[in-house]
């Protein structure tokens, strides 16, 4: 019992890193429709900043989040501005377009990883002494505490943000009818650039996070970590913020039971097994809304 | 029928090539061997590009060992002249080189490839040509299996890794070990299969069986599993970058008296880099340590200081002892013709090298001893961390 209950913990640990970047995927989905295959490459150079405040400026815990925060955002805004908003501008351009430049773009950012870095894996200096409690016969570290801790502050923020301020209002009207929301005076391309900026810095975030949890940073590090995200989107309802936490969670829980189970080697498997099964069962995902095209 | 006889043309015309390749370098070879000429040896290796540093650190062993036997008088009276070719790694060019000393140069043997895959295919073409290749560095399998003429001098893992387990079991009193299998890296699953059937050998028990993928970084499920069966040491298979990592969830969770034993794999500063004080004491072996050397070793590790300002490391260890044990070899059986002088080779028992005794086993694969166990000390500065000799294990 005791160490079902610390599977559950490490489940909920790994599974809030999922969830933190599939909020990005479902934010930029809800709005234009767009799978952002960058993404995973985001979270990545959010990691590698944080390390490189760490090593370079001692920079603390919270200077690395935040200072990869903000260039995770500059970052998203790039990508945006380069890859994705030309092509949506152009008329001969479909989604497919976007598509392929967003797996373009994910590309470019890993190799360039691996230009400036190398492709070997980097340790996260230590930056806190590590702590267990033990809480009815499962141990949480303090790194546990400090991802799920982080993590459910900024889903909550994000949450109270699209649901209470003027520009979380527009962000969903948008999301609804991207139209109607320009012709009542929504600047839709700030909008977008907002969402792109929200989602990348929550994956900056999140690659600090990982980087100090897993104590370990490398280039391709986003490719596996953005597919199982993407998988915790759909799980959850694409479109859907409170979808994306439950998949993200889900996700991570199914992997870390299935290793409990003696499952190890299917562990990859997994997240992507359950993609397919929702895919075939629930489409809309759990708790995504039914899209009804319009004639 | 019309596919089959067009299937049936191949191989005759495959057949009358082999046919004509073979009788233009049998007489060839006659000629290039036997004469009163230096004796020609190639050196296959990469000089440059990412395993640059097996094939210098060869070099540097095969140049000292080289001038001290031309020093004393050469082989047979005759002087031992080294080719040198820089296979970059690549098996294109390995290839090309290998083509070119058995047909071209006629060399009396070949030392290298320093990897398994290389080896493998330079060996297809020396043996086909009944030239000695003798690597210095490749521990897998299906080198040797090749045929008669292809020879290696390492320590391998299926007498490493039962010595290192013996030593667990009796020396530092585990019983209970926890295996850890990286299942998507063919090194860890063989070496992995190697280590289960010794624990059991020996009357251990593994309590725990886990696995991972080269690459993962999440450990914690699997190290939960192993915490909850208490074992007294964690043996995993793999690489030194999964192996830190591994070890550093072991801490987070609490785990604090156990320590990680393990193959070559583990032998990379990024170790204790990623795992930090975590991998202290942590275990794994080698074929050739320059510390506490004794006799012929320390003679060596001696001249090789005084040569080359640096302490030898085993491929240049692994290559000195190479070119002597073919050089005993060819004295042995007064001639430096591979066809000749392979059988002498073949029998090597008990040779005193400085990288340990060497036998040819029946099948040609080397039995070494002693066994290096090394372990990780000082890790709480990575910057100064190392492998110490922690122990000479013979092997019988």
């Amino acid at each position: 019992m005791a160490q079902f209950l610390q599977q559950m913990v490490n489940g909920l640990a790994l599974g809030s890193i999922y969830a933190l970047i599939a909020l990005g995927y479902t934010m930029v989905y809800g709005i234009i429709a767009l799978i952002n295959f960058a993404y995973g490459e985001i979270y990545m150079f959010g990691a590698f900043t944080g390390l490189f405040l760490v090593l370079t400026w001692k920079a603390n815990l919270y200077l690395a989040i935040f200072g990869a925060m903000a260039f995770t955002t500059v970052l998203g805004l790039v990508v945006e501005r380069v890859a994705y908003r030309p092509l949506r501008r152009s008329r001969n351009a479909g989604r497919l377009s976007a598509l392929i430049s967003a797996i373009g773009a994910s590309i470019f950012l890993s190799t360039l990883m691996v230009l400036l870095h190398g492709p070997a894996t980097t340790g996260f200096p230590t930056l806190f002494q590590n702590r267990n409690f033990v809480l009815g016969g499962a141990s949480i570290s303090l790194y546990q505490i400090l991802i799920i801790g982080v993590s459910a502050l900024l889903m909550v923020g994000l949450d109270l943000f699209v649901r209470y301020t003027k520009t979380g209002r527009a962000m969903r009207a948008l999301s609804q009818d991207a139209d109607a929301a320009a012709l009542m005076g929504v600047n839709t391309d700030l909008m977008i650039a907002i969402t792109f900026a929200i989602g990348s810095a929550l994956a900056g975030a999140a690659g600090v996070l990982a980087g100090i949890y897993f104590n370990a940073v490398q280039p391709y590090m986003g490719l596996m970590a953005g597919l199982k995200a993407f998988a915790a989107a759909v799980l959850g309802g694409i479109g859907s913020i409170p979808g994306a936490v439950v998949g993200g969670l889900l996700i991570g829980l199914a992997e870390i039971m299935g290793v409990a189970a003696k499952l190890s080697d299917w562990k990859d498997a997994f997240a992507f097994a359950i993609l397919i099964l929702v895919l075939l069962v629930k489409p809309s995902g759990l708790l995504g809304r039914s899209i009804i095209k319009k004639v | 029928m019309r596919r089959l006889s067009a299937k049936g043309f191949l191989a005759l015309l495959l057949v009358a090539a082999m046919a004509v390749s073979v009788a233009g370098c049998s007489t060839g070879s006659s000629s290039g061997k036997s004469d009163n000429g230096p004796i020609k040896i190639g050196f296959l290796g990469a000089k440059t590009g990412n395993v640059a540093i097996y094939g210098l650190n060869g070099l540097k062993g095969l140049h000292m060992a080289i001038d001290e036997i031309n020093a004393a008088g050469g082989v047979l009276g005759r002087q031992i002249q080294l080719l040198e070719e820089d296979d970059a790694g690549q098996k294109d060019q390995a290839t090309n080189i290998t083509t070119k000393y058995v047909t071209a140069d006629h060399v009396a043997a070949i030392i290298g490839d320093p990897t398994t895959g290389i080896t493998r295919v330079a060996g297809q073409i020396a043996n086909s040509h009944e030239t000695v290749i003798m690597s210095f560095g490749s521990t897998g399998t299906g080198v040797v299996e090749i045929g008669p003429y292809v020879f290696r001098d390492t320590l391998l893992d299926a007498i490493a890794g039962p010595a290192m387990v013996d030593y667990a079991i009796s020396k530092k009193g585990w019983k209970n070990f926890a295996l850890v299998t990286s299942k998507n890296n063919d090194f860890s699953v063989s070496l992995s299969s190697i280590f289960r059937d010794a624990i059991k050998a020996k009357g251990g028990n593994i309590v725990v069986e886990e696995s991972i993928q080269d690459g993962d970084t999440d450990f914690s499920g699997q190290v939960t599993n192993i915490k909850a069966k208490s074992p007294d040491v964690i043996v995993f298979s793999g690489y030194y970058t999964e192996g830190g990592l591994i070890m550093k969830e072991v801490r987070k969770q609490g785990l604090n008296n156990v320590v990680m034993i393990g193959g070559d794999g583990l032998q990379g500063a990024d170790f204790w880099k990623l795992g930090g004080e975590a991998t202290e004491g942590s275990i794994s072996y080698a074929g050739f340590s320059s510390e506490q050397a004794s006799g012929k070793t320390a003679d060596f590790i001696k001249k090789f200081h005084d040569k080359y300002n640096e302490d030898p490391e085993l491929f240049a260890a692994q290559a000195y002892d190479a070119i002597y044990i073919i050089a005993s070899a060819m004295k042995a059986a007064n001639s430096a013709d591979p066809k000749v002088y392979r059988d002498k080779l073949a029998q090597t028992k008990n040779y005193e090298g400085v990288s340990g005794t060497i036998t040819f086993r029946e099948n040609r694969e080397p039995l070494k001893s002693p066994v290096y166990l090394l372990q990780v000390s000082g890790a709480k500065d990575p910057a100064s961390a190392k492998f110490t000799l922690l122990d000479k294990v013979p092997v019988k």
